[in-house]
This record gives structure tokens, sequence and C-alpha cells, in this order.
């Protein structure tokens, strides 16, 4: 899931995103328990965690504070981020702990998707006017040529104090992960403070642990219906609960840019050097982490549905659900066999 | 120093005309249009609304602006400043008009000379580009309808939002679906000024300050709405069935007689409604249309649209959170920017893109999108809503408007 710090005009103007359940007093409710909830903005789109808890023990300043942190590490639309010096550097630099954790677990996915997720894929994403500036022109193929020599997960080498690359052109978007990251990190954050019922979500990335109170009901968490226009409202296409875990989106309807008739979407392929075309239209992983499930949903989307399911197979931690257009053109779901059991009774 | 730059700048000079002169004798070069493939056009009226077209007209390849005419001196000498070098000017219209080598005619004139003048034109066998509004009574548009289409000629009205790319994405949009049903419009048109352009000679007054009295025109109905009414007919592709209205002269009380502030409602097939107001006292967001539709609203500024999506319920009820795509903070609440023409392309007056196609009209033989029908609604339309101020009774379509 890319993290979005400029408008592109065709994005969707869709509105809902956490439809918050009502805090209902029961007066029978043996326990003192509360539902708090903090809402903001961060990383370019909204967040919203919600926890129950006798207290109040986590406050708005104490998550924004957080979200400052992981900026100045992971954020490409800040100049001075560990990642833009990175960007900037001929061949790497010192990096902290939320770098090191995100790079880590990037080329670990890279691995096991077999490159299709590739945080080097930054130069061609910039290319393609998906990066931290706007380009108004489509790049050709000599273009997308002349940037290939610098993509790929084997030029870094990551150690637990510094990032390096063997070549000054190599630069990396962690916009797929981060966010997953971040959801992980504020999830943390609360578990950290003995809060055991939460439901962290950031952009739609989302974190979940334990039950709301005081109907001690699991939490419900609802997939999006894919937009068939950029600006069109969404409803929720199912409905899912889960225990402990993570649950992630990726979609290509949301961020695009329209060139004539034709829609390139911002998952840009390192191997090819163009936008994603695969018949899948988004993509929801659950995983017991954000950084996972945030880093596959990625690759699935690019890998088309028949690769997915087999890459999938070989990790029965994740499940996945595809929404995706057939080749008649008409929009189906499926899921892998793991995933049908999180759907709400 | 002063005479090393002086040579050094005319050198520049002769170098310059060195290379026109080659490009001249060098048939391979000649980009532009030979004299004999452009369009030999007349402009009639160099006021504000002409000069501004003869300034557009001076970039345009294919038009040969070589004639201009006005009463007033000052604007005539306007308007030839901007022409060919050569090109004749007249304070008769008829004597342009006489002009055997003229292809086509401007007609950028106080409301109540569009029919006249196009009349003679047509008489004279020019092709017309009519400002808007096209006619100042209903009769006169019913009129000029049967003399045009009795005519081989081409007839543009100058509503040029018709020819925006803006407006063909608004249009494009709507057909997709994206604003759902659409059930009202809402058009201003307003500003927050005398609307006055200033007066040297008393006795000038009502010929340069036309727009405060009805004798000439409609009031801001016919000079500003006209543009609102006609985009909402685009849109919906009809003409309103009904109008009510209410107006006054109650802020600038300056000896106009037309209205300084008139809002109407017209009603549309399918009980579409479109309120379309005029306030001389107010600026903020001078000129807008918002499009309200079930599934979002689209609002129309000068050269921008922004889309607002509206905020609908899940049906499965109410859930604790919702995995989607990542959506842009700047998406929430605010407008999503409607994006139109081509990535990178420079966008032109609209005016430009109109009288390109008024070219391509008449080399083509073609009608115009913004023709002598659609000139008649707008005009009926406009006529009607100051009908329903003036007498606070609902003016209603009549079935003959249309034949």
């Amino acid at each position: 899931m890319r993290l979005l710090h400029y408008i592109n005009p065709l994005f969707a103007g869709i509105t809902i995103l956490v439809l918050s359940a009502f805090c209902i007093k029961n007066p029978f409710e043996s326990k003192n328990t509360k539902r708090f909830q903090i809402e903001g903005l961060a990383q370019g789109t909204t967040y919203s965690i919600t926890y129950y808890s006798d207290s109040e023990s986590v406050k708005k300043p104490r998550i924004d504070s957080i979200f400052s942190e992981l900026d100045q590490s992971l954020s490409i639309y800040n100049p001075n981020s560990i990642i833009s010096q990175f960007n900037e550097s001929d061949a790497g630099v010192e990096i902290d702990k939320h770098f090191y954790n995100v790079v880590r677990k990037s080329l670990e996915i890279h691995k096991a998707t077999d490159g299709a997720f590739d945080i080097t894929v930054y130069p061609l994403v910039r290319a393609w006017g998906f990066g931290n500036e706007r380009v108004s022109i489509i790049p050709d193929s000599a273009e997308i040529q002349s940037l290939m020599p610098c993509i790929g997960s084997e030029k870094l080498r990551l150690s637990h104090s510094r990032l390096e690359k063997s070549l000054p052109c190599v630069k990396i978007d962690v916009n797929g992960i981060a966010q997953g990251y971040s959801v992980d990190v504020m999830a943390d954050f609360l578990e950290s403070n003995g809060i055991t019922d939460y439901l962290v979500e950031i952009g739609g990335e989302i974190r979940v642990k334990g039950k709301k109170h005081p109907e001690n009901t699991p939490m419900s968490i609802g997939i999006e219906t894919p937009s068939e226009n950029a600006f069109s409202s969404t409803g929720i296409r199912q409905v899912i609960q889960v225990p402990a875990g993570a649950v992630t989106t990726s979609g290509s309807y949301r961020n695009f840019r329209k060139v004539g008739s034709r829609r390139i979407s911002h998952i840009i392929d390192p191997k090819t050097g163009y936008s994603a075309s695969t018949e899948i239209i988004s993509v929801t992983v659950i995983a017991k982490d954000a950084i996972t499930a945030d880093g596959y949903d990625n690759a699935l989307l690019l890998m088309g549905l028949k690769h997915s399911m087999k890459l999938m197979k070989k990790h029965k931690n994740l499940h996945a659900y595809f929404i995706y257009q057939k080749p008649d053109g008409s929009i189906a779901d499926t899921t892998t066999a793991g995933f049908s059991k999180f759907l709400k009774p | 120093m002063a005479a090393q730059s002086n040579s050094r700048r005319q050198f520049i000079a002769t170098g310059l005309t060195a290379a026109g002169l080659s490009v001249i004798s060098n048939p391979l070069f000649a980009a532009r249009p030979k004299a004999a493939d452009k369009i030999r056009l007349g402009i009639i009226g160099t006021g504000s609304r002409g000069a501004g077209l003869c300034t557009l007209i001076k970039e345009m390849p294919d038009i040969a602006l070589v004639a201009c005419c006005d009463t007033i001196p000052e604007n005539l000498q306007k308007g030839l400043s901007l022409a060919e070098k050569g090109a004749k000017g007249y304070s008769d219209y008829r004597k342009l008009l006489d002009d055997k080598s003229l292809d086509a005619v401007i007609i950028a004139t106080p409301l109540y000379l569009h029919y006249p003048m196009a009349v003679a034109a047509i008489q004279a066998g020019k092709h017309i580009y009519l400002e808007k509004s096209m006619t100042y009574d209903i009769p006169q548009a019913i009129d000029l309808v049967k003399k045009v289409n009795a005519s081989k000629l081409v007839f543009q009205i100058g509503y040029q939002y018709r020819y925006y790319g803006l407006y063909h994405r608004v249009k494009e949009i709507i057909k997709e679906n994206w604003l759902g049903k659409i059930t009202h419009f809402e058009c201003q048109y307003n500003r927050n000024s005398n609307w006055r352009f200033p007066v040297k000679d008393p006795k000038m007054e009502r010929q340069i300050n036309w727009r405060m009295y009805r004798e000439y025109c409609g009031g801001p109905l016919s000079e500003l709405c006209a543009h609102e009414i006609d985009v909402v007919n685009y849109l919906v592709d009809s003409h309103p069935l009904k109008v009510v209205g209410l107006g006054g002269i109650n802020y600038w009380k300056d000896g106009r007689d037309t209205y300084d502030n008139i809002r109407t409602v017209y009603d549309y097939p399918g009980g579409v409604k479109a309120s379309v107001t005029s306030v001389l006292s107010n600026a903020y967001n001078g000129y807008s249309i918002r499009i309200l539709g079930d599934k979002a609203t689209v609002e129309i500024l000068r050269d921008k649209a922004y889309i607002y999506t509206e905020s609908t319920n899940n049906a499965k009820g109410t859930v604790d959170g919702v995995t989607g795509a990542t959506l842009a903070v700047t998406t929430q609440g605010k407008g999503v920017e409607v994006a139109y023409g081509k990535a990178g392309e420079e966008s032109l007056e609209p005016t430009v893109y109109a009288l390109q196609d008024f070219v391509k009209c008449i080399k083509d033989k073609k009608q115009p999108i913004s023709n002598v029908e659609t000139g008649r609604d707008g005009s009926i339309a406009i006529h009607m809503g100051n009908a329903a101020a003036d007498t606070e009774a609902v003016q209603i379509w009549k079935p003959e408007y249309s034949v």
C-alpha cells in the first residue's frame, strides 16, 4: 500500500474509512472498560486507533510523535529523512531501527515473491509520476531501459547500522510496506501500555486484537468494494473478523494516472519497468503482522491471480482475498483456502 | 560600449530579416496557410469583447481579420490595431457586409443588434459567429432558426464552453454515472462591482453601458448567466420547461433598469431543477456551477472542476474498520480536481477552441455544436427567466418555441 502525499487529480474521493461502533453504556456491564478513539492525519492519509481500556492510557500527542519519528526515517516526502539521504547518497548511509526493520522485511519478501516486491523500484515509480514529484509526460521505452540497471534488491547490502548500495543510482521506496510497519509500531505501542483490545488503522491497513466492550464481541473489518471509476463511493464487499492479526489491502483502483483512455496503475513491475496490468483489482491479505501483510499485498497484485494462488499455498500463515476482472469484463472474487474461516458468520 | 551594443543589435536585426526572407522564399518552410486558404473575416463590434476576440484571432493562422466595424472610433481603432495590415475600418456594418471578399463575420455587438445584423449577414451570404446570447427576444430567436436553416451558412453562437475540454469531461463523468442521479444544478455568476465601463462623454452612457438598460439587453441573465443556462442545456441535452424568478435593483441604484440581482429556478425534464443566480454585490466564487447528484457533487469554476463524493453507509451494517486501497487524505471532505485534456498539453482560452471549430465548420461545411437551435433554446430560457422575475409569475415553455 502506498503512502499518498500528493494529489493525483484522479484519485478517488471516497470517504468512509472507519465506521466506529457506537459506544453504548450498559448499566449491567460489570467491568469499567471504556472505548477510546484517536483519529488524525499521518503519512498522507488518515489514521484511527480504537482501544478498550479502563483508562485513557494512550493519548494522541504520543501517537503523533511516533508518526513523526517514523517520518524522519522512512518518508520519501521528507528530504531530510534517512530514506531521502540514502537515495541521494552515492554508496549508503547510517540507519535507525525502523529503517532496518522495514528494509530487512522488504528483502525477505523480495526473495519470497521471486522479486515481485522490490523496494529498488523507486526510479521507475518516479519516472511514471508516482514519486514525490508530479510528471506530466509518460516515460518512453528508452527512458525505462536507461533506468533498469538501477533496479534490483541485490544491489543493496543491509547491516544493523547501515544500508549500502552498489550503484549511486539505486534509490528505494518503502511506501509499499512502511504503512503496514507503522501499524505494527502503533499496535506494539498499545500493547506495551497494557492494552489488549484494539484496532489500529492507517490508510486502510489494519491490525486488530481482542474484542470490543462492553458487548464483548469480535471486531468486524469491512473489505472495501473497489470503485469502478475514480470517484464513485464504495461500499463493503465482505466483512471479516480476525481475533489477532493484520489485514491490509492493495488495489489498483484508487491510485492511478489516466493517459488518454489508459489507466496507469501506481504499482510498477520491477522486472519490466512498466505499470502492472494483471486481472487483480484488489487483494486483501491477512497475516500475523501488518508489515508482512502489506509487503505481500503489492506483490500479489503484480503477480496475477494464478501465481499468487501458487505462492499462497507455500505460506500457510498468509490468507488472501482477491477481487478480479474476468476475461469477459465481469468482476468476481476468490480466496485462498484459509481465508474463509475469517468471514463474519 | 554603447556603439558596440548598438551594432550588435543591428546585426541581430539584419540576421532576423535575412532569416525571415529565407523562410518566405522557401516553400518547404511555409508552415502557415497560404493567404488563399485563410478565412477572410470581418468583425462587427470591437468593444471589450470584440477586441478580446481580435487578440485571440491574431494568433490563429487560419483566419485573416481584414475588416472591422464599430460606431465608436476608439473601439474601431483598437480593432484595426489587432487586425491584419491594411484591414478596412467601417462605422456602418452594412458597408462591411457589402465586402464580397469576406467569407465570414463575427458579430460582437449589444444584444438588441444581434438579430438585425445576423439577418443582414445571412442575406449577404457570410458565415456567422454571433456572440451570446443569440437574440433580444423570443420571436427573433424562432425567426432566426428559420432563416439560418434556409441558408447554407455556418452559424455559430459564442458559447465557448461547449468547446472546452473541462465541460466535455464533466459531461463524460455524468454519462459514466459518477454523480449518480442528478437532481439539481446551482449556477451563479456573481461579481462585486457596478459592472460599468467609464464614460468620458455623458452622451455616450447608453452606448457604452448598454448592459444597464433593458432597451438593449436582458441584464445579468442575458449577459452573464447565459453561459450557465447554455451549460445546463448542454449537460442535460434539453431545455427548461418552466421557470420562476425574482429580481430587483436593490444595491446599484444608479439609474440602471436591468436587475442588479436576479434569482431564477428553471425546471427541466424529470424534475431536475437549475437555480440560476446573478448578484452584483458579492464576488465569492463568482462563477460557479454545482451539479448535485446522489453519489457526488461536481463544482465547476472558471477553469477547474472539483468532485465531492457523498458518504454512503455500507450495506452490511456497521464495522469497526475498513480495509482498502489507501485513500489520499486530501480527497476527504475536500474536492478532488477533475482532470481534463491531455497530460502536458497547454490549455488554451476556451474561445480559441470555439473559433478553431468555426473555421473547421466553414471548411468542412458542417453546422457547429453551438448552433442556431441551441442558441434559440438559450435565448428563450433567458427571456423566460427575465419575464418570470418581471411578472412574478411562472413562465412555461410553449410548444411552438421548439418547432
